[in-house]
């Protein structure tokens, strides 16, 4: 890689050993991935904090106290996905049940543990769906270095900013990132033209759509057309979709998402190596997929993956007024959002019909570990392809059902102990 | 030894040096990592993939694509629990592919000039030249005939 005469410097140690470790991390992974150079971030940086992508170049929580100390702070504007601590539950810990995330002493050394962090400035949105709440998003045509499989597509295609999936302390602290992949202009043009021919109505619909996308594209760009206009809780669903059930890391929605203003932008004048069509066929054979198991004796409700919307977690409010959940239902989303949820009653109304509502975490961060004392369920009920598709694994060895559908499916399990979902 | 042996080499770009080989585990279906690989056990989870509960410890991993979470290091992570592949070989990764391999720390090699999970078959003998960015492949010999 070519470096500057800064970089050079950083990476013989002039500005300290733990500068040197992180540049030598970007100039490692640079080279293993075929960048050429290393970009000045002028976006913005999602972290895991205190996760590390690879150990041989961890920097502790340890050392980021003692920088922290001596005043060192992050180059660019950081902002925190969910904390990786296994158990840690920012809001609605105390009454979950579930050990070790309801004990206080834990919760305390979880903060604790991340005050350094904030201490260098990285903001405490502490969710994967920190970019609707962080209140600063970063400009088009900037580099940034995000992480988390719905925020991946947010950045790229719906903010314009340009990211690989490796935000991180060394990224933050160093504020620069190899350039490669999506960094570069070419790599983000549409290469495959996909034509919804089903009618996008539901959120649902947009999960589905974006698996049966992502299944079929991998790592491509493709171009979205004839998916009307998402609604933000059905973007961030179907970006989720996206790069799960596939790589889809970056799309275009002509005439909606900034680097499409037409269908030509979006291949940057070229023509599309592939057309694909996604039919109602495609979505249910994806919500067949998800609904894995035979058994409708739901044991466990699952909503807010991605972290949820003040809108859904409204509508949860709605569907449950009057209601009794007979199962336990987690309905999860980000601090900044259960503050608002708490402002507008909706907190009240979820645990009055004997819902929890829970945030900075999920099921699959606690490895399934759901069911007091920490246990896993054995039929779970969800909204979300992506939570699905994982919760198993997360439970593996023991074999754990999942049910999928609607908001309403779930929330209607959570009230009977039955699922009656069907396709419709 | 009647049959000649059918050697193949693959041409590619070096993600980690080292030679290594060993026998080749292939997946068609891209790899998915987080709660969908068990780094301990070795092997992949994810529900109706071709390669769950196959162990890939001392296996050359051939595969098409990453997909999903960025917890897919976990694959370079069962380093910890010596159960890591003796090699990586993929048709086409990003940054996930580019970490498990440098936290496995061993040969890996991508962007061949033809596919390599059309080319390599489960059983072969694969020699990875990660400096090189070259791939031998041994076919093995079919049996009853």
């Amino acid at each position: 890689m070519r470096l500057t005469d800064e970089e050079k410097r950083i990476l013989n140690g002039e500005r300290g050993e733990i500068a040197q470790r992180c540049m030598k991390f970007l100039v490692e992974y640079g080279e293993a991935a075929g960048a050429e150079y290393l970009v000045d971030i002028d976006g913005t940086v999602d972290m895991h904090p205190g996760a590390n992508w690879v150990p041989a170049y961890s920097v502790s929580r340890e050392e980021v106290a003692a920088l922290a100390a001596r005043g060192e702070r992050f180059k660019v504007p950081t902002f925190s996905d969910k904390a990786t601590a296994p158990g840690f539950i920012v809001d609605g810990w105390e009454t979950c049940g579930v050990h070790p995330s309801c004990e206080p002493a834990f919760h305390q050394k979880c903060l604790d543990d991340l005050k350094p962090y904030i201490e260098m400035g990285m903001i405490p949105t502490f969710s994967c769906t920190h970019y609707l709440v962080s209140s600063f998003w970063p400009a088009p045509g900037t580099h940034s270095a995000w992480v988390e499989s719905s925020a991946i597509p947010w950045v790229n295609a719906v903010l314009g900013s340009r990211s690989n999936f490796d935000g991180c302390f060394q990224t933050a602290y160093l504020g620069k990132v190899p350039a490669y992949d999506m960094h570069l202009t070419e790599n983000r043009a549409a290469t495959v033209l996909v034509r919804c021919e089903t009618e996008l109505k539901r959120d649902m619909d947009y999960d589905l759509f974006g698996w049966a996308v992502g299944e079929r594209l991998g790592l491509k760009v493709p171009a979205l057309v004839g998916i009307g206009r998402p609604t933000t809780a059905q973007l961030v669903k179907m970006n989720s979709s996206l790069n799960t059930g596939g790589q889809v890391r970056m799309y275009h929605i002509p005439g909606i998402t900034p680097e499409a203003p037409t269908l030509e932008a979006a291949f940057q004048g070229k023509k599309p190596r592939e057309v694909i069509s996604i039919t109602r066929d495609d979505l249910r054979r994806v919500y067949d997929m998800m609904n894995y198991g035979s058994r409708d004796d739901v044991d466990f409700v699952h909503l807010g993956c991605p972290h949820y919307t003040i809108q859904e977690v409204r509508k949860v409010a709605e569907l449950l007024d009057g209601k009794k959940c007979s199962v336990r239902l987690w309905v999860m989303t980000s601090p900044q959002v259960y503050s608002l949820a708490e402002a507008a009653g909706y907190r009240k109304k979820i645990e009055a019909a004997g819902g929890m509502l829970l945030s900075g975490a999920c099921a699959g961060l606690l490895k399934g570990n759901t069911m007091p004392p920490a246990n896993k369920p054995s039929v779970i009920a969800t909204d979300s392809a992506k939570q699905d598709y994982y919760i198993t694994g997360h439970c593996y060895p023991e074999k754990v059902q999942v049910r999928y559908g609607t908001m309403e499916d779930c929330i209607e399990a959570a009230v009977t102990g039955r699922w009656k979902g069907e396709w419709r | 030894m009647n049959k000649q042996t059918e050697r193949i080499i693959l041409k590619g770009r070096k993600v980690i040096g080292g030679v290594a080989e060993g026998e080749a585990l292939v997946s068609k279906m891209p790899l998915m990592g987080w709660g969908n690989v068990d780094p301990q056990r070795g092997y992949t989870t994810e529900r109706n993939h071709p390669l769950f509960e196959i162990p890939f410890k001392g296996k050359v991993l051939v595969f098409t694509e990453p997909r999903g979470s960025g917890g897919f290091v976990s694959y370079g992570m069962s380093r910890m629990f010596g159960t890591h592949p003796a090699a990586f070989v993929y048709r086409k990764g990003n940054n996930l592919t580019v970490f498990a391999a440098m936290v496995a720390n061993v040969p890996t090699v991508t962007d061949f000039d033809q596919d390599p999970t059309e080319v390599i078959e489960t059983g072969d003998h694969v020699i990875v030249n990660g400096d090189k960015g070259i791939v031998e492949v041994i076919k093995k010999r079919k049996t009853g005939r």
